[in-house]
């Protein structure tokens, strides 16, 4: 133990630092598929296990469960079903959002999994579990194969 | 096989800032106090291996695993890291020792947290960076979503899970080890800002800084050692799916499994009969009601009914976070699950002073690695040798 300890705060020294760190994050060859559906299709995608017939969103290469390779692609349509929301308040450094964001886990039918994602065209309030909700997406031009290639989901019709 | 004791701890904090001693130091001086402990044991000469348990993103280092050897008298010694939460290193610790090759087994961790300038920056940074970080946001919304799914499923009401808090907090105030003790209403949880819907502000751990060290030895050493040894009768350790989209958002699965294994190493196969308190992860209040529920010590969906009983309060039936868990003592990252493994520790040598639980003979310590993990663990304690 040190028989000498700071006792005046003004003596605490701290130097500043800076992790910088940028990647490059390789799709693979699932998730390329996948984004390029959305960006090319507007088509929400889903994989399916020919050994154990689970279909996965987002889709994979492999099957969780039984390790299995998967190769057959399923259009899963564009409308699902909000499994669990929540409605955040507050930002990155915990000060208040200006406008409330609602996420989501979007499940398609008997599909395992779903993507999380954001809601839109709907009031906090008006939001309920096993709510059916649409995707919608950005005009063709402006969708560069990216999950925000959608922009949000709303309530379906 | 030798069995495998606790026979030294020591902890320095938890405080909601400790500005003024480094991480090093924060390290250096659990460690004096740990081996003082442990009959007086010098890490230079009497010490096997040390395990420290570490992040290299919380830490603010690549490879940090190279910055701990020298304060805790580890130089030119045996030393790992583990990249998570210091229960993963006791269970790490107690196979070593298992092995018949190490005698003395010396586990580390530690928060520095409020060294980090952009927390919720590095939790983000552990979302999958193409289906989930692109939608930006503070990553604790995933909490929130948790949150709102067990809550509809179980039918566990807004209420009980901020009795929680109160109890939890209250459990603090006879804990000098704890940063955030509070005497607090249900109301007043229930009045905190909304951070994530339905997950309040005051339902959210803090972060705190500290150290904690323990010492293991093998039967044969830790009878030289100590008259007090805590033997591990069971670890486990368990991770469900890194994917949100696939994993259980009810039930957490990780930490039955965990509290399995841990069970079936311990022999115990009553755990309702045969625990007599618990400490566990309660990072977010509803997660000590369905950590609870997964240690199967209640059926799921019970949880709260149990509290709302008095069963989990300290004079209860079974008594859960005596310590003030991770909202009394603060989120101390990987050294959370070192924190429930410390009260359970100074239960069974009957060091808990002023909180103290009468004829505790089985405690059980868990933890969960936080968001956005799927990842527990688990050890069963017990100061009388099977």
């Amino acid at each position: 133990m040190s028989l000498e300890k700071i006792t005046d705060p003004r003596r605490m020294r701290h130097w500043l630092g800076h992790m910088e760190t940028d990647y490059r994050y390789t799709l693979g060859i699932a998730g390329e598929r996948f984004l390029n559906e959305i960006k090319e299709n507007a088509r929400i995608m889903g994989a399916r296990c020919k050994r154990c017939g689970v279909i996965y969103v987002p889709p994979k290469m492999y099957c969780e469960e039984c390790f299995e390779k998967l190769e057959e692609w399923i259009d899963l349509g564009t409308r699902g079903e909000v499994y669990t929301y929540t409605i955040a308040y507050v930002d990155m450094d915990g000060n208040r959002l200006a406008e409330p964001v609602i996420y989501a886990l979007i499940t398609f039918g008997d599909a395992y999994g779903g993507l999380i994602h954001k809601l839109g065209e709907v009031k906090p309030e008006e939001v309920w579990i096993g709510m059916p909700v649409e995707a919608v997406f950005k005009p063709p031009q402006e969708r560069k194969g990216s999950i925000t290639d959608i922009k949000y989901f709303k309530p379906a019709q | 096989m030798s069995d495998v004791a606790i026979v030294g701890v020591g902890c320095v904090g938890f405080k909601s800032i400790m500005p003024e001693l480094s991480y090093k130091e924060l390290m250096f001086e659990a460690a004096v106090k740990a081996y003082e402990d442990a009959g007086g044991i010098d890490p230079r000469k009497d010490v096997d291996a040390f395990v420290t348990c570490a992040e290299d993103y919380w830490e603010g280092f690549s490879i940090f695993d190279e910055f701990v050897p020298d304060q805790l008298g580890a130089v030119l010694g045996h030393l790992f890291t583990v990249s998570g939460d210091g229960l993963l290193g006791l269970a790490n610790a107690y196979m070593l020792i298992k092995t018949g090759h190490f005698d003395v087994v010396v586990v580390e961790a530690h928060s520095k947290a409020s060294d980090i300038l952009t927390f919720y920056d590095i939790v983000a940074f552990a979302l999958d960076p193409i289906m989930v970080r692109p939608l930006g946001g503070n990553p604790y919304y995933i909490a929130g979503m948790e949150m709102h799914r067990y809550l509809a499923e179980t039918g566990t009401t807004l209420e009980q899970c901020a009795e929680v808090v109160v109890k939890n907090k209250r459990n603090a105030l006879a804990n000098p080890y704890a940063a955030y003790g509070a005497d607090i209403t249900v109301d007043q949880v229930l009045d905190s800002e909304t951070w994530f819907y339905p997950l309040k502000k005051l339902e959210v751990s803090p972060l705190s800084d500290g150290c904690i060290v323990m010492v293991l030895a093998s039967e044969r050493m830790a009878k030289k050692l100590t008259d007090k040894p805590v033997w591990v009768e069971g670890v486990g350790w368990a991770t469900e799916t890194p994917n949100l989209e696939t994993r259980d958002w009810c039930r957490a699965i990780y930490t039955e499994i965990a509290a399995d294994m841990a069970y079936k190493d311990a022999g115990i196969t009553c755990p309702q009969r045969e625990i007599d308190f618990v400490e566990l992860s309660d990072l977010f209040a509803y997660k000590e009601l369905q950590h609870l529920e997964a240690l199967r010590l209640c059926r799921y969906g019970e949880a709260g009914m149990l509290l709302e009983d008095g069963v989990t309060t300290r004079d209860g039936d079974l008594p859960v976070n005596v310590s003030g868990g991770c909202l009394g003592m603060g989120y101390a990252l990987e050294a959370s699950g070192m924190q429930r493994l410390l009260e359970a520790v100074l239960q069974l040598r009957g060091e808990a002073e002023g909180r103290q639980i009468p004829d505790a003979e089985v405690g059980l310590a868990h933890t969960w690695r936080g968001i956005p993990t799927a990842t527990g663990a688990v050890a069963v304690l017990s100061n009388i040798k099977e």
